[in-house]
């Protein structure tokens, strides 16, 4: 399969970018969806203590209501002469003030006084039950906390409250024994009153936490700021009496506060029978909440209830939300981005080498002037100029052997000419030699007529010299042998032909034969030979052949062992048909087109051989290539001069 | 004495003729290959002069052929161009003298009458 650079690149851009965006966002939702959750988490804790705060400051304002009010001399008065009636007032008026649920004094006796409500004065039978006077009178100091109260004393307080702390259950307990929670949780104080260093009773006050809104909506209002999300409260706060809601604003799906129902038994376990904080994400009646739970201990110590609150999950689910969208949002941007860096650097990258391609398509197609297009500033470009210096060259080496070529058959076809010419004049010129002599031989004839035969006789015999000198001029130009390395010499003649063989697509491949004794011949002629024999075998060869040329050391087959050296030609190309094979030196014999061959070559390439006093062999197999051998002889032994005529 | 010339140039012949018959030779003629091997059929010439390029065979072969049927019977052979492989060749086929063209009377006469005098010492 062919794949483009440019499409490569592109992958490669586009698989970094998609690895690199997967990995963020999977690391990126990863954080978010932690950092959210447990940003939730700490804030959750923060409203815990802020609400936990906001319950002890109600304890604490409770109790100071009351300090303050037993420092009035009026008051002590009022208590030491047990005027009750007086009290009650101060008792309302008091309860109003601190907002309290229950209120009453407690002589030193441990009899109840008075008390606000339907029930002011209860009477000596009241003596010891105030569980908090009960305190403050045996250790002559405040308390202020929380307490569980049970029924009767609610009941002894004031009816009304009883009936308030009355919580029925959402859900049946396990064992059904109760079906509802009638005791009731208060934060309640109570100080001493002392006339001087007397201590004449104690009074007390609290606020009935059941059923209460002020606290849970308090928390709710000032720590979460009446915040809402899709028209609910996304905070919510509760007061746990042991594991049962009694205040509440977390609401039931019918739209009521969840009171009488049931922390989860996880929960229960964690915060009230261990005494830890939670801080989790919980199933809280009806919604996930991220909540807190701590536990509520009351005045002396006991675990009993718990404070809990807890901030809709959805809302953080929402920002987590947003922030996924916009994370997911700006990584697809950068891969588009990324991706759209990479098609632009891909196109940058890889036009030229496109360019590049065309141009050696140009060159394939015979141009040596492609365009390559603007230089690029990069190692493309290098390729770009080393390209252009490449044709250059080529171009060059094409023009310097073609001149050598055209050169070579120029002289040839010269030569040929004259010979061709010679030749026929020798024949008629025989005539005239013949008769010229023939009459000079007659003893008839005057003396004028003898003189002018001479002069015939004699022009002839110039002319015979002049055709003999043409013919000597064509078949053998002057040699100017000197010792040679033949491998240099044919590796030179390669380098003038192997850019038409790139060209054609046909490769050239030398091997060159190893201590090869020095040849002395004419290096020009020689070189114009194999320029000759090679142009021929690249002719005959199609695009993807070969040629293999070969040096060796060789001994000549013509009887006398002499010494010498053999040049191989190997071609793969289409071979020589065996009626041609004879024929192939001869003058003028070509195969190829009109105008593409003068015929010359190879009778020159033997001529010159020849007067080296080598020779040419040659095999063919038609359809399988061709072998051309060139022998010379390491010395030139001196040649018959006077060969022809 | 008889000589067989053969070439196809007809001013060839009717040299070597004007000459040769003036010299004592009885003359025969042929202007190709065929009509010299038919000539041969029935006439044995003394001596062959032959020209090398000629149209259809050349006197290479005939030098063969003649070779073959009369292998005593000395040859001369003449060309307007010749190689060093020409006369190799022709030398090979026991060519006795190579005369190149133009040639005048005497180097005619005296090419026939070496190679007669070697032949009749012989």
């Amino acid at each position: 399969m062919f794949y483009s650079t440019r499409s490569k690149l592109l992958a490669g851009f586009l698989g970094v970018t998609l690895l690199v965006g997967a990995v963020s966002l999977f690391i990126g939702v990863h954080l978010i969806d932690q950092n959210v959750f447990d940003e939730a988490l700490n804030r959750v804790a923060q409203d815990l203590s802020a609400a936990n705060e906001m319950y002890l400051s109600r304890v604490k304002q409770l109790k100071t209501s009351l300090s303050i009010t037993t420092l009035g001399f009026a008051f002590i008065s009022s208590v030491s002469e047990r005027k009750t009636s007086d009290l009650v007032i101060r008792l309302d008026r008091m309860a109003r003030l601190a907002e309290l649920d229950f209120s009453g004094i407690v002589a030193a006796d441990g009899t109840t006084l008075c008390r606000m409500g339907p029930n002011a004065f209860p009477g000596p039978a009241s003596r010891g039950v105030n569980p908090l006077a009960k305190v403050v009178l045996e250790q002559r100091v405040g308390v202020s906390g929380t307490m569980v109260l049970g029924r009767d004393f609610l009941i002894s307080e004031n009816p009304e409250l009883a009936e308030r702390a009355r919580i029925p259950l959402a859900h049946r307990p396990d064992s059904g024994a109760v079906e509802e929670e009638s005791s009731g949780m208060v934060i309640a104080a109570a100080v001493p009153i002392f006339d001087g260093d007397a201590l004449i009773g104690a009074l007390y006050g609290g606020i009935l936490l059941n059923r209460s809104e002020s606290i849970v909506d308090g928390v709710r209002d000032i720590v979460f700021q009446g915040e809402t999300y899709q028209g609910r409260s996304i905070g919510s706060s509760t007061v746990f009496l042991h594991d049962l809601r009694i205040a509440t604003n977390v609401y039931g799906p019918e739209g009521r506060r969840a009171l009488g129902t049931r922390v989860s038994r996880e929960v229960k376990e964690h915060v009230l029978d261990q005494g830890k904080l939670w801080v989790d994400r919980a199933y809280v009646v009806s919604n996930w909440y991220i909540s807190a739970y701590r536990p509520i201990e009351d005045i002396f110590g006991r675990r009993v209830g718990m404070l809990y609150v807890g901030v809709l999950e959805e809302k953080f689910t929402h920002i987590r939300g947003q922030a996924l969208k916009m994370f997911i949002l700006i990584t697809l941007a950068g891969m588009l981005l990324a991706a759209a860096a990479g098609v632009v650097i891909a196109r940058r990258i890889t036009s030229p080498i496109q360019r590049l391609i065309q141009a050696s398509k140009q060159v394939r197609e015979g141009s040596l002037n492609p365009e390559l297009g603007p230089p690029a500033n990069s190692e493309i470009g290098v390729l770009q100029k080393a390209f252009g210096e490449m044709v250059e060259a080529m171009g060059r080496r094409r023009a310097a052997s073609e001149l050598r070529i055209i050169h070579s058959e120029k002289q040839a076809s010269v030569g040929r000419l004259a010979a061709g010419v010679a030749h026929e004049i020798n024949n008629p010129l025989t005539g005239v030699l013949t008769y010229t002599h023939m009459l000079l031989r007659r003893k008839d004839i005057n003396t004028e007529i003898r003189s002018d035969l001479q002069i015939i006789a004699e022009a002839t015999e110039r002319v015979r010299k002049i055709v003999k000198g043409l013919l000597d001029f064509s078949r053998q130009t002057k040699l100017d042998p000197e010792p040679t390395d033949v491998n240099r010499l044919v590796g030179a003649a390669i380098s003038l032909v192997e850019n038409q063989a790139l060209v054609k697509g046909v490769a050239i491949n030398f091997h060159p034969g190893e201590n090869l004794p020095q040849v002395t011949l004419d290096r020009s002629q020689i070189q114009s030979v194999i320029i000759n024999i090679t142009i021929n075998s690249l002719d005959a060869t199609e695009p993807g052949g070969h040629i293999r040329i070969f040096t060796a050391a060789s001994l000549s087959g013509n009887g006398a062992a002499q010494e010498g050296i053999e040049i191989t030609f190997a071609d793969t190309g289409c071979g020589i048909p065996s009626e041609n094979l004879n024929k192939l030196f001869d003058p003028f014999f070509t195969t190829k087109g009109v105008g593409q061959g003068t015929g010359l070559g190879l009778s020159v390439s033997l001529g010159i051989v020849q007067r080296h006093g080598g020779h040419i062999r040659v095999q063919s197999e038609v359809g399988k290539g061709s072998r051309f051998f060139i022998w010379l002889p390491i010395e030139r032994r001196v040649e018959h001069e006077s060969v022809g005529g | 004495m008889r000589v067989l010339v053969v070439d196809d140039e007809p001013i060839v012949l009717q040299s070597c003729r004007r000459v040769l018959e003036a010299e004592g030779w009885e003359m025969i003629s042929a202007s190709s290959v065929a009509e010299a091997l038919s000539i041969l059929e029935s006439i044995t010439p003394e001596l062959l002069l032959v020209d090398v390029k000629m149209p259809v065979h050349d006197g290479m072969y005939l030098m063969r052929k003649v070779r073959e049927k009369r292998p005593g019977i000395p040859i001369i052979v003449m060309s307007g161009y010749a190689t060093s492989e020409t006369i190799k060749e022709a030398e090979g086929l026991g060519a006795a003298i190579f005369l190149p063209k133009p040639f005048t009377p005497d180097e005619l006469a005296g090419a026939l009458g070496s190679v007669a005098k070697s032949t009749s010492r012989d």
